[in-house]
């Protein structure tokens, strides 16, 4: 695919906006059947404990409801887990955290489902509760799983760590703590499910894997696969927290168990307390570099807070162990890291995939180290910074690419120019700070994972060009992706296509829509599809009009015939085309096929890598101690742009969504309780907090003989912000950020500390 | 026990309140329970879903409706403080033919991604320019201060009022 420029200019309007922008558009939340009930969870009220007993007797003569549902309900696995199934469905011995169902209501009103929960009896032996992560893996700790507190552990070792720092000339070491991050989708989870006359359930609710969600559910259900459909988008948002089970299967068993429809929507309470989070981490590093500024040594301990389930906590692990170098070459290195569970909220798939919280780590420690070695922070990073054809961070080979150092020289440029509009700022009271950072990051599952996609392309009834694709739309823009490319590859027109996304009856399995996997597999998929395609619908199209092939292109509404009288009328339209076909089923072309990896046998080791720079600029009210993020402009490699005001969208998103995690965002959690319950103290950016301008610089050139096209950005423009703004502040006040949230105190501190806050008298 | 059931059925039906609103330009009359809110009577018994409810606790604004020409979350209205009232939701949100420029904007600036702030957030930027139709990006940033967005950053949502008021 050619680097396509002219795509700055290209702001398509996507085809779910009109829907959106008229409140038209129904999500599955918004849903109403016939009959429906509606369902509550019953979770629990420790965060360990024993169950005793559990008595839903009184709860059943609650006016109103028609089915009670525990433990003793569920007719198949009594679990759930994308990987490892190990969180109860409906908890029969021990609750975990407090999130953890035991029961579950369905009534004719909402009212008297939450009657009804209040009257479920369950009697609990409270259990020592392991609430620090630190403490997880002592012997003392009591075990939360049959097989210990050890979620998984992944090591990484290149040369010898210990024998290059004697070599050092500075060193820098320093342990860094990142907050519990909420995704805080505006759509809490929730949907209908409907039992069907089949003795089959349909599922309208929200989730980025609307197979793995079929699959998740037969054995839950004990009900075949096929019984089972899964209408999954769209969404109002998800950003990785719906792409686990959540609310489907208490639906699905009220549902079946009443005969009835039955919608569950969760409060912004409920969705807080059952939701998944962003793995807290710990993350101790230790790097060394020569007097050059050459880095030698890197030594690296994770310890991340997995809660008490698995979901996708190893992989979160093995990704944040993998990006622990970021982009640069580093000839001895020694990562380990540990997930342990806690009887805290779960932690999982979150965007960034703990790529987010070792790359706060790592550009720390280049910032520190560049002060030690008084080299520019952004010139010890060009010394170090990979190149073209450097091996990957598990020493894997990966697609050639210059990403990296083409966003550093793209933010450096942008950092001159700030600094030298910074030069006239004066104000008493305020003072400001510029800093940056950069990363890199896999995307897809990685090596030895099961990675497919597919997609379908076939003329409709209708004469409609149906693309299908097994993807879901979260608000990420996956549709005007599909629009964009589909009509571009095949030439035909946005009103001749029937794009189909999202629902497991009427779609082929493409994945999952993670790991900003999507874009790169909808123009994947088309690449295999569209002259196929193209040739069986001029081959049909020569057939019923008697005009001869070589001449016959697709164009917008119909086939077309390269002749001049013919330029602007279609030798037949499509739904002519269709009217007409005689064997309309033989116009139908799919594709199967996996996610790129990389050639050697690394496990989790990933082949296309995404880049971002980012440069943030701060002011620091030295009165409040309040930080105040003025500018957070992002430099991202991720080859060809497919469509600017979607990944303009992207990068800004992911930026505030980075911002806020930098300054505002911890769901705080004491012994297993969360402290933060809803959207007034768990605070994310409002427009305020905001720059009023962000600009997005898109490097979209690939190597020569690249033939991967364009790469997603659901996750690259999120991950490198709160190292910027962490070194912005250190550039302001002169103190070193080693803990997110950045807090007021601590920079008050620092302000009175280096008495900038010079009409005050500092006490000595 | 089922005779005071029986007694507390009549008294919540007794109790019902009467309620007259007009909802887009339509006469509705509605027996709700007073203190039922206003969003669940506008999504539930109204059948209007645009209107969305995300933090229930008036933090967030998704469930922003106008109500006698003013700008308010609608899942801190009870039904009895509604009683007479006049309500705007998104989907009485129109242009002459088509969309109204605001949503025209929101369109072509990239305004939205899931799309489930917009409603109120349409209904914000509405209340906004009826008001002042060249607001200063301060007083953008104060009238959308209500309400969140998780995924676009604000960046489309600023580009996208900015352009309404010159479309206005």
């Amino acid at each position: 695919m050619e680097p396509m420029k002219a795509s700055l200019k290209r702001n398509r309007e996507r085809p779910d906006g009109p829907g959106k922008v008229t409140g038209q558009m129904k999500y599955l939340s918004d849903l109403a059947f016939p009959g429906m009930l509606y369902g509550k969870i019953k979770r629990s009220d420790y965060p360990h404990a024993r169950i005793i007993s559990i008595d839903t007797k009184r709860a059943e003569q609650v006016p109103g409801v028609a089915a009670v549902i525990t433990h003793k309900d569920v007719p198949g696995l009594n679990a759930f887990g994308i990987v490892i199934p190990d969180q109860p469905v409906l908890c029969e011995d021990y609750v975990r955290y407090t999130g953890d169902a035991v029961a579950a209501v369905a009534a004719e009103s909402l009212a008297a489902a939450e009657q009804a929960l209040d009257f479920i009896d369950i009697e609990y032996e409270p259990l020592l509760v392991v609430s620090d992560p630190v403490r997880s893996l002592d012997e003392e700790t009591p075990n939360l799983h049959p097989a210990g507190n050890l979620l998984h552990e992944k090591t990484y070792i290149k040369g010898d760590v210990n024998a290059a720092f004697l070599s050092c000339s500075a060193v820098a070491e320093e342990t860094y703590e990142l907050p519990r991050q909420m995704h805080t989708y505006m759509e809490t989870e929730g949907g209908v499910i409907i039992p069907e006359e089949d003795g089959g359930v349909t599922v309208y609710v929200g989730t980025q894997h609307g197979f793995q969600d079929r699959f998740q559910l037969s054995r839950i259900l004990n009900m075949p696969e096929e019984d089972i459909r899964i209408v999954s988008s769209p969404m109002g948002g998800s950003f990785g927290g719906k792409d686990e089970l959540n609310i489907q299967p208490y639906g699905a068993l009220l549902a079946l168990a009443a005969g009835r429809p039955v919608k569950i929507h969760q409060t912004r309470q409920e969705s807080v307390l059952s939701g998944l989070k962003r793995h807290p981490m710990k993350i101790t590093m230790k790097t060394g570099a020569g007097s050059n500024g050459q880095l030698l040594a890197h030594q690296v301990y994770i310890l991340a807070d997995t809660g008490a389930y698995s979901t996708l906590g190893p992989a979160i692990l093995d990704f944040a162990v993998e990006h622990a170098t970021g982009p640069y070459v580093i000839p001895n290195v020694h990562t380990e890291g540990q997930s342990v569970f806690t009887n805290n909220g779960v932690a999982g798939e979150f965007r960034g995939f703990g790529g987010n919280q070792v790359t706060f780590a790592l550009e720390g420690q280049m910032d520190r180290l560049a002060e030690k070695l008084m080299i520019d922070p952004l010139e010890l990073r060009r010394r170090n910074v990979r190149k073209k054809d450097s091996l990957g961070p598990l020493g894997q080979r990966i697609a050639p690419v210059t990403g990296a150092s083409d966003v550093l020289e793209s933010i450096a440029k942008h950092q001159e120019q700030t600094k030298d509009l910074l030069k006239d700022y004066t104000d008493k009271r305020k003072i400001r700070g510029i800093g940056s950072a950069i990363t890199m990051h896999g995307g897809g599952l990685g090596y030895g994972r099961l990675d497919p996609a597919g997609g379908r392309l076939r003329l409709t009834e209708e004469g409609k060009i149906e693309a299908a694709f097994g993807f879901e739309e979260a608000g990420q823009g996956i549709l005007g992706v599909i629009e964009t490319i589909v009509t571009e590859e095949l030439g035909c027109a946005a009103a001749d296509l029937s794009i189909v996304i999202g629902d497991t009856a009427l779609v082929p399995s493409s994945g999952s829509t993670t790991a900003s996997r999507g874009t790169s597999m909808v123009w994947q998929a088309l690449e295999n599809m569209k002259r196929a395609f193209g040739s069986k619908l001029i081959a049909e199209a020569a057939e019923v009009t008697g005009v001869q092939v070589d001449i016959l292109t697709l164009g917008r509404g119909g086939v077309f015939a390269n002749t001049r009288e013919n330029m602007n009328l279609p030798v037949i339209t499509y739904s002519e085309l269709a009217s007409q076909s005689l064997d309309l089923e033989k116009l139908t072309v799919s594709t199967e096929f996996d996610f790129p990896t990389t050639p050697d046998e690394v496990d989790a080791g990933h082949f296309l890598y995404t880049f971002a720079g980012v440069l943030a600029q701060v002011e620091i009210d030295l009165l409040t101690g309040k930080v105040k993020v003025i500018d957070l402009d992002q430099a991202i490699a991720a080859g060809p742009v497919v469509n600017f005001l979607g990944y303009k969208g992207q990068i800004e998103g992911g930026g505030v969504m980075g911002l806020g995690y930098a300054l505002m965002e911890e769901a705080i959690m004491t012994e297993g309780e969360y402290v933060t319950k809803n959207l007034d103290d768990y605070l994310i950016p409002g427009i305020g907090d905001v720059p009023f301008q962000m600009k997005v610089d898109a490097v979209e050139t690939l190597e020569e003989g690249d033939s991967y096209g364009p790469r997603g950005v659901g996750e690259i423009g999120s991950v490198a912000v709160a190292p910027a703004i962490a070194k912005a502040v250190h550039d302001a006040l002169g103190c070193w950020v080693n803990k997110l949230p950045v807090s007021a105190e601590e920079t008050l501190l620092a302000v009175n500390q280096r008495r900038r806050h010079q009409w005050m008298k500092v006490e000595k | 026990m089922d005779e005071s059931r029986e007694v507390v059925q009549k008294f919540l039906e007794e109790s019902l309140l009467h309620l007259n609103l007009t909802v887009n330009g339509e006469a509705v009359h509605l027996h709700v329970p007073p203190t039922a809110r206003l969003v669940d009577i506008i999504r539930n018994e109204i059948h209007l879903t645009g209107t969305k409810v995300s933090c229930g606790i008036g933090r967030c604004g998704a469930c922003s409706i106008l109500m006698n020409g003013s700008l308010v979350n609608s899942c801190l209205v009870m039904a009895y403080q509604a009683d007479q009232a006049v309500v705007t939701t998104i989907e009485g949100v129109k242009g002459g033919e088509g969309l109204h420029p605001i949503q025209e904007a929101f369109l072509e600036e990239g305004g939205f991604q899931c799309g489930y702030c917009t409603p109120g957030m349409i209904i914000a930027a509405k209340a906004l320019l009826e008001e002042n139709p060249h607001p200063t990006d301060k007083e953008i940033e104060t009238a959308l201060s209500g309400n969140l967005c998780r995924c676009t950053g604000y960046g489309g949502i600023i580009r996208a009022v900015r352009r309404a008021a010159e479309a206005m």
